[in-house]
Formats: C-alpha cells, sequence, structure tokens
C-alpha cells in the first residue's frame, strides 16, 4: 500500500516536473494521432456510407476487409508500413522510416477500416424507410452519401471517438515504425513502455494520466457535439 | 409486364396490365405484395423497367427543416414547383419548421415527388397519414398534378381508389385477380375473394342535386340517393357502398327510421358468393346486398319477390369522379 501511495505521489511530481520534454511528447502524440485520425475520417466515412449504400458487387468483399481491418493488431499495421518504407522496400525512396510521417501512415491505416465500420452499421441502422427514401430520392452517389451521413451524424461522431482512441492508444504501430527515438518519434504510450521497462513506475504512471486524460477530454467534447 | 420478386418467386409472380398515360390502381389487402410490387417498379429492388418519381409507403423526414426536406434531391426549377403543390397541400407555411407530424410529412414527400418530371409516377398509400376532411383535397392535387403521365398508386381503400385511378388491379397474395376500369371491379367483382377484398358492389355515378351539412343527395338513374362528401351543386359524382351494409325486408318497410334511403323494388338474382348470398335488387337502379343463408331464408327473398333495400346515409361514400 505504502509502495502505492509513494508511487502515486511521485507520479504527481513527475508530471510537474517533465517540463519540456512532456510537453514535446504530448505534442507529437496530438499530431500524430490527430492527423491519423482525421485522414481516417475523411477516408473512412465516406468509405463507410458507400459501404451502407452501394449494390455494387464488390460490396460484400470491401465489408468482409473493412471488418477484418477494424480488428487489425496494430503490430501487423506497423509491419506492413515498415516493409513497404524500408530501404529496399517498394517506397524506400522516399525515406520515411523512423519518421512521425510514417507514425501517421500507419495509425491511419487502422483508423480507416474503424471509421468505414461505424459509420456503415450507423447509416444501416437508420432503418429500412430511411433507405427505402434514400434511394426514391434519386440523388448522385456523392449527394447520397452526404445525406446519409449527415443523418446518422451521432453514429458517426462515434466513429471519429473510436478512431481517434484506437490509434491514441496504440503502441505497437508507432514502435516499429517511429522506432522510439526520444524527442523526435516518441509519443505517450512509446514513452510510457519505456519508462515501464527500465522501472521508472512513477514517469510511466504519470505518462498513463496524461494519456488518460486526453482521451477523457476528446471523448467530453465529441459527446457534448452529438449531444447538439 | 411481367414482374417477379427475385429472392422469393412465391411473394409476387404476376403479369400486370398498366396502360400508359392512365392511372392505376394496385388494390389488394395488406400483405398481398402491393408495396413489393411498386419497389419493383421504382427500382428500390432490382432493377426497374420504368423511368419513376416514387413515394415509399412510410415518408420518411430527414433531420433538419421541412423546407430542406422538400427540396431534397430536386433542381432549383423543380424545388419552386414543390414549394406550389406544398402551399396546394396546406404545408407551405411550414419550411422552416424542423417537427412536424405525420401527416404534414406525407404531404411534404407527396409535394416532393409529385415535383419532380419523371414520365411515370408511382404512390404507396398517398393518402393514408392523412385526416378524412383532407383526403379529397389532397386527392384532387394528386390527380392534377400527375396530369397526363402514367402512375402507380397502391392502396387498400376503396375512397382512396377511387378518387385516384381510371384503371384497377387486384392483387391478393401476390397474384392478379382481377384487371379492369375502377367502376366495373368495384361493381363487379370477379370472383369472392376480389368481392371480399374490395367489399363494395354498389357503385353508381350520378350528379349532386341537394347538399345539407355533410350529406348531399345524387342523382343516379332512375333513383336518389344520399351519402357523404362535400361536393359542389350539380357536381358530377360517384357513389359508393358496400354490398354488406344494406338491410334487405320483403315487401316494404314497416317504418321509417334513420336510415335516409329506401329503395322498392323486385329481387332479379340471388347468388351465392363464398359463404354468403348476394341479392340483386331492381329499385329503378341495381342494389347489391350481401345476405347471410339464415337471412336470406327467413326473408324468403328469391328471384320475383317484392323487397326493400335500406341503406344509412353514413354507409355511403360520395367521392368525385
Amino acid at each position: 500500500m505504502e509502495f502505492l501511495a509513494g508511487l502515486l505521489s511521485d507520479a504527481v511530481r513527475e508530471l510537474f516536473g517533465f517540463g519540456d520534454e512532456l510537453r514535446r511528447i504530448l505534442f507529437l502524440t496530438l499530431v500524430v494521432a490527430g492527423t491519423a485520425t482525421v485522414i481516417g475520417v475523411l477516408v473512412g466515412v465516406p468509405l463507410g456510407a458507400w459501404l451502407a449504400l452501394t449494390r455494387h458487387r464488390l460490396r460484400n468483399v470491401v465489408d468482409v476487409l473493412v471488418n477484418a481491418g477494424m480488428g487489425i493488431p496494430p503490430v501487423l499495421a506497423g509491419l506492413l508500413i515498415l516493409i513497404l518504407l524500408w530501404n529496399d522496400g517498394p517506397l524506400g525512396s522516399l525515406e520515411l522510416l523512423f519518421t512521425p510521417t510514417a507514425m501517421i501512415g500507419a495509425q491511419a491505416l487502422l483508423a480507416i477500416p474503424i471509421a468505414a465500420g461505424i459509420t456503415a452499421g450507423a447509416i444501416r441502422g437508420l432503418g429500412p424507410a430511411a433507405n427505402e427514401q434514400l434511394l426514391a430520392l434519386r440523388l448522385s452517389g456523392t449527394k447520397a452519401r452526404f445525406v446519409a451521413g449527415r443523418e446518422a451524424l451521432p453514429g458517426v461522431i462515434a466513429a471519429v471517438a473510436a478512431a481517434f482512441g484506437r490509434v491514441v492508444s496504440e503502441v505497437g504501430a508507432v514502435l516499429i515504425v517511429g522506432g522510439n527515438i526520444e524527442g523526435e518519434t516518441q509519443v505517450l504510450t512509446t514513452a510510457i513502455v519505456q519508462q515501464a521497462r527500465q522501472a521508472h513506475f512513477d514517469s510511466a504512471l504519470a505518462l498513463g494520466m496524461v494519456l488518460l486524460l486526453i482521451v477523457l477530454l476528446v471523448n467530453i467534447a465529441l459527446g457534448r457535439l452529438r449531444a447538439m | 409486364m411481367k414482374l417477379r420478386y427475385p429472392d422469393d418467386g412465391s411473394q409476387l409472380d404476376c403479369e400486370l396490365d398498366i396502360p400508359d398515360g392512365t392511372r392505376t390502381v394496385v388494390f389488394g389487402p395488406n400483405g398481398a405484395g402491393k408495396s413489393t410490387l411498386l419497389r419493383l417498379l421504382a427500382g428500390t429492388i432490382g432493377d426497374s423497367p420504368l423511368d419513376a418519381t416514387y413515394l415509399p409507403q412510410s415518408t420518411y423526414h430527414f433531420r433538419g427543416t421541412a423546407g430542406w426536406n422538400l427540396g431534397l434531391g430536386l433542381s432549383a426549377e423543380q424545388a419552386a414547383r414543390a414549394r406550389q403543390l406544398a402551399d396546394r397541400l396546406g404545408v407551405g407555411h411550414l419550411l422552416d419548421a424542423k417537427a412536424v407530424s405525420g401527416g404534414e410529412r406525407q404531404r411534404l414527400a407527396l409535394a416532393r415527388t409529385l415535383a419532380r418530371p419523371e414520365p411515370w409516377v408511382l404512390l404507396d398509400e398517398p393518402l393514408a397519414a392523412l385526416d378524412a376532411q383532407d383526403r379529397m383535397k389532397v386527392a384532387r392535387v394528386i390527380v392534377d398534378a400527375i396530369g397526363d403521365r402514367g402512375a402507380v398508386i397502391v392502396t387498400h381503400d376503396q375512397e382512396a381508389a377511387a378518387v385516384l385511378g381510371d384503371h384497377m388491379v387486384v392483387l391478393i397474395d401476390g397474384q392478379v385477380h382481377q384487371s379492369g376500369a375502377v367502376h366495373d371491379v368495384f361493381a363487379q367483382p370477379a370472383d369472392g375473394a376480389v368481392a371480399a377484398a374490395v367489399g363494395l358492389g354498389n357503385v353508381l355515378d350520378g350528379t349532386v342535386r341537394v347538399t345539407e351539412g355533410p350529406l348531399c343527395s345524387v342523382q343516379a338513374d332512375g333513383a336518389t340517393i344520399w351519402g357523404v362528401g362535400d361536393h359542389e351543386l350539380g357536381e358530377t359524382v360517384r357513389v359508393m357502398f358496400g354490398a354488406e351494409t344494406v338491410t334487405m325486408y320483403a315487401g316494404t318497410p314497416p317504418s321509417v327510421g334513420s336510415a335516409r334511403n329506401s329503395f322498392i323494388g323486385i329481387v332479379t338474382d340471388v347468388r351465392p358468393i363464398g359463404r354468403f348470398y348476394e341479392v340483386i335488387l331492381d329499385a329503378g337502379i341495381p342494389i347489391v346486398a350481401m345476405l347471410t343463408p339464415g337471412s336470406l331464408e327467413a326473408l324468403g327473398l328469391e328471384e320475383g319477390v317484392p323487397a326493400t333495400a335500406v341503406v344509412k346515409a353514413t354507409a355511403v361514400r360520395v367521392v368525385p369522379s
């Protein structure tokens, strides 16, 4: 008990003593996870709307891919990007490995299926009457997807929240393609791993609190948006 | 035109007679496959043979104002026409409203559907969510907005069928049982199933001679009939009442009750329809009555016997013809 209490007070002290290093980690975490979420939403939400409305023959294939993608282990997504960006790999000439850009790419890969899957579910959940009316309106594909997404807005906001929650809390993908380089590609989750491995539990716990706070604040903000 | 529900041949498998440029009513009980048929024609299932504007059975109101919903999928010119129609349907003042009632939704969706220019108009129960006093007004707007286009209108309501249609198809259990002019189908059901579904038997055309509150008196051939309907004097109308609403008396009735209509004549025909009997009385106009075997025997009704048919005015519907 004494150990835990000491740890907690040390963690809080750490929290205020981190200074520039914590700010850097926090900033990079928000930039990488935020950008990956934005990309994931920009691609995933229209994809999900398409999936929910289309009668295209490829829709079952895409459906399976999206559903599988929602559960893909982050380390696998990271491995995929690592192989692509490796020196001898197809995109090796871009020299993006161990940069924040690579981390954004890997996390976007995780965010897209989540955003698409939840959006598709939300639009399908509008029910047969909405679907029949959408068809009856004879809208163009883009307009139909917009109207459907607008109608299912609470679900789309949930998709944004889920995508952000998934990427900000994952460690496997950013660790593999980012390399956890201090001051360059270290984010909250990889920093926690490092501190914990070195038995700096107070630092690890402090970072964990910050991570929890971010997730909490983002969800409160999106929750308010949903209630509007 | 042949239609078949793609996933389940047993539900709907029929050949349809839908004349170009006429308003065809698809009539039938719930579960007959009417909406499925209309969805096939609209192409919301399968590929449609028609280029059509379509009002689904349950109108869906998207989040946003009534005006936004009204203009969905329409060009600027079509949206202007939709607003005109909304005015005529009595919902033109609601365009900024966010919450609208079921009947208002129905009218907004109708205005939007009818404002589109497609050569075919498909309407699923267009009068269903409306109050009784507004139905005829809305029906007139619908007929007017369809113009000379072809239309297929699904309904399970005799009054709606009579007002909106000129051609009629009776659909029961996914099969076409009868097809013809609305008047003919109502007056002469092809079989017991149609008679049970259509439930009328008495359809007469005439002219309004007297109006009195909710009632009007119609001159039809040699007889005068009182019924319910708001009409102008001299208007040409159709009078409809069910064979099951007619009370028969042998000879003449002992005294006059509250019923406005009593027709004295001679029985010209008695024939079994399912578990009942249909009795035809010639009273200057033909009156069809539905009787149980017990009543028929008790009254001793048979061909050549004098009898009286009595119908309450409230059971008689008078609609524009």
